[in-house]
């Protein structure tokens, strides 16, 4: 884990309210695997806390993390153009470890799919992926070239304005019975990952499921307790040590 | 090079920069990052004589220039802290401060001989505003505050006792006195003050528990002022703490009165930040030819 001063390479929009924001390091970070995050600057001083955004995409010293504009730090964020110097310490939690599997199926839901994205870029040579993503419409919609190296991808949006009508975790299990996964991995909305659960529950599903959560962060280093999430024994989790990526039989949705 | 070595209640600093409660942990998170033996010590997350799980999340909120965060004391147990992470902080030679409230007296007297002789200081959290039953019935009013300084050093036969006070009251000078009156050996301050972020399209506060404690740069102000109130009221060592980002911040802490500073929030944005202030403190004085740090405590010139 370091802290580093990056310059930024660009820092597009790629859907609505939706940006892409590659920087290049100064220096390597090391291994950065898909599901871990960096803690980046808004880029003004009054925002005091960092951004915790999921790394998409790695090349060399280039790092690509996507965000959603939700408040004034992701505003001011989407201001930074390229040359503009960022504070960025990565990477950051543990990642989705599914070295091992041959076939994994891969639920992503609106912003959920950019941790995906660097998962299947990671993991496309040795693992074959079965890809289903949730957009709100068509107008949210991305990333989709990325996707493009699943073995099967298979596009939803809630309105059906873009692929078909409906949600990724039904176009999962509509198709569940010809993929014969050996793992799924998932991240979306809370909503996703409960209805996930609950239908894996419904289903008699014993694949082993890897969820990737979200939560509002301090250190983003597992100091300040802020970002925790309930475990099934009683015990609280640190979303961003001990995550962001749990066994979803681990963790309360 | 400045000296920056100070020494309060007998206790040697190597300079007077310390992490505050509730933002480093028990410090093996940082210490991935930088050694922090570098520090001058650090206050540990608070502790309760039993694990406590804290609050439901959200925890915490921004505001320009402020966080705000309503944790609710999760912590592992002191005897937990005792166990596992005692010997790992006291390999770093630095000033351990173990941070601790209590539902009630008898928690107060509880935790502190639990810790008696074991670290350097016990700071007494009477005033955690995100909990019912975290302490801040004791740290409003002077009577109370000095009823739980007396039970806790009645407890504490070796270790010194330092009082963290609350800025969410009538009077710091009248608390500061309390404090020293029941028997705390130093008091330090400010905690955070009590406030709340507002989310306009949900309709409701950002953070679960509705308020939250507002920490982070922009409170400085409020906490100089009253850190030179508590530094003028008693003749115990003070340390100051409130919205400290720099070396410059951290000296006019130092100047307003108080003998070593305490940095929190400031290590959300920069994780380097505490040695970043040392080496700033340290540019600053030697830039002003003062030879050692312990010269410009308490000198501030009022108009």
């Amino acid at each position: 884990m370091k802290d580093l001063k990056a310059t930024v390479k660009s820092n597009e929009r790629i859907a609505e309210n939706i940006y892409s924001l590659t920087v290049t390091l100064p220096e390597s970070a090391g291994e950065i695997h898909g599901g871990q995050f960096v803690n980046i600057s808004t880029g003004d001083s009054s925002h005091l806390l960092r951004r915790p955004l999921g790394v998409a995409k790695v090349e060399g010293n280039d790092v690509t993390v996507c965000y959603q504009i939700k408040g004034s730090g992701t505003q001011n964020l989407a201001t930074l153009s390229s040359g503009a110097s960022v504070n960025i310490l990565l990477p950051l939690g543990n990642g989705f470890n599914i070295s091992g599997y041959k076939n994994v199926a891969v639920i992503g839901g609106g912003v959920g799919v950019f941790p995906l994205v660097a998962t299947v870029r990671e993991h496309c040579k040795n693992i074959n992926f079965y890809t289903y993503v949730g957009f709100r419409n068509k107008s949210a919609v991305c990333l989709l070239d990325e996707l493009e190296k699943s073995k099967t991808l298979t596009v939803v949006t809630d309105d059906g304005s873009y692929g078909k009508k409906g949600n990724a975790v039904e176009a999962f299990f509509a198709d569940a019975a010809n993929v014969k996964a050996d793992a799924i991995i998932a991240c979306g909305p809370p909503v996703m990952l409960k209805v996930l659960k609950t239908e894996m529950q419904k289903r008699n599903v014993k694949t082993p499921c890897l969820v990737s959560l979200e939560e509002r962060m301090g250190c983003g280093l597992g100091a300040c307790l802020v970002c925790v999430c309930k475990k099934h024994d009683g015990q609280n989790a640190r979303v961003c040590k001990d995550g962001p990526v749990f066994d979803i039989d681990e963790v309360e949705l | 090079m400045a000296e920056l070595q100070v020494e309060i209640c007998g206790v040697k600093l190597k300079n007077p920069v310390i992490a505050a409660s509730g933002t480093f942990g028990f410090g093996r998170e940082y210490n991935e990052v930088y050694d922090i033996s570098v520090l001058g010590g650090i206050s540990t997350k608070g502790m309760t004589v039993e694990p406590r799980l804290g609050n439901p999340v959200p925890r915490i909120a921004e505001g320009k220039s402020v966080i705000l965060n309503a944790v609710g004391l999760q912590n592992p147990s002191a005897d937990y802290f005792i166990k596992n992470d005692l010997a790992f902080l006291k390999s770093k030679g630095i000033a351990i401060i173990a941070n601790v409230a209590g539902k009630t007296l008898d928690d107060y007297g509880a935790i502190c001989a639990k810790l008696d002789g074991l670290v350097d200081f016990v700071e007494l959290n009477i005033s955690c505003p995100n909990v019912k039953a975290g302490g801040m019935a004791f740290g409003i009013k002077p009577e109370s505050i000095a009823e739980v300084t007396r039970v806790s050093k009645s407890s504490l036969k070796k270790t010194p006792l330092m009082v963290k006070l609350s800025p969410n009251v009538e009077s710091i000078p009248l608390n500061a006195q309390a404090a020293q009156k029941g028997g705390a050996d130093c008091i330090s301050l400010i905690n955070t003050l009590t406030g709340m972020a507002i989310d306009l399209e949900k309709r409701k506060p950002v953070i679960a528990n509705n308020t939250g404690g507002v920490s982070g740069a922009g409170i400085k102000p409020v906490a100089l002022r009253m850190v030179y109130e508590a530094a003028h009221s008693v003749d115990i060592p003070v340390i100051g703490m409130g919205g400290i980002t720099s070396g410059t911040d951290a000296l006019e802490f130092m100047l307003a009165g108080a003998r070593a500073v305490q940095v929190g929030t400031a290590n959300f944005t920069d994780v380097n930040a505490m040695p970043r202030i040392i080496a700033e403190m340290n540019a600053w004085l030697d830039s002003h030819g003062v030879k050692d740090i312990n010269e410009i405590v308490n000198t501030l010139k009022l108009n």
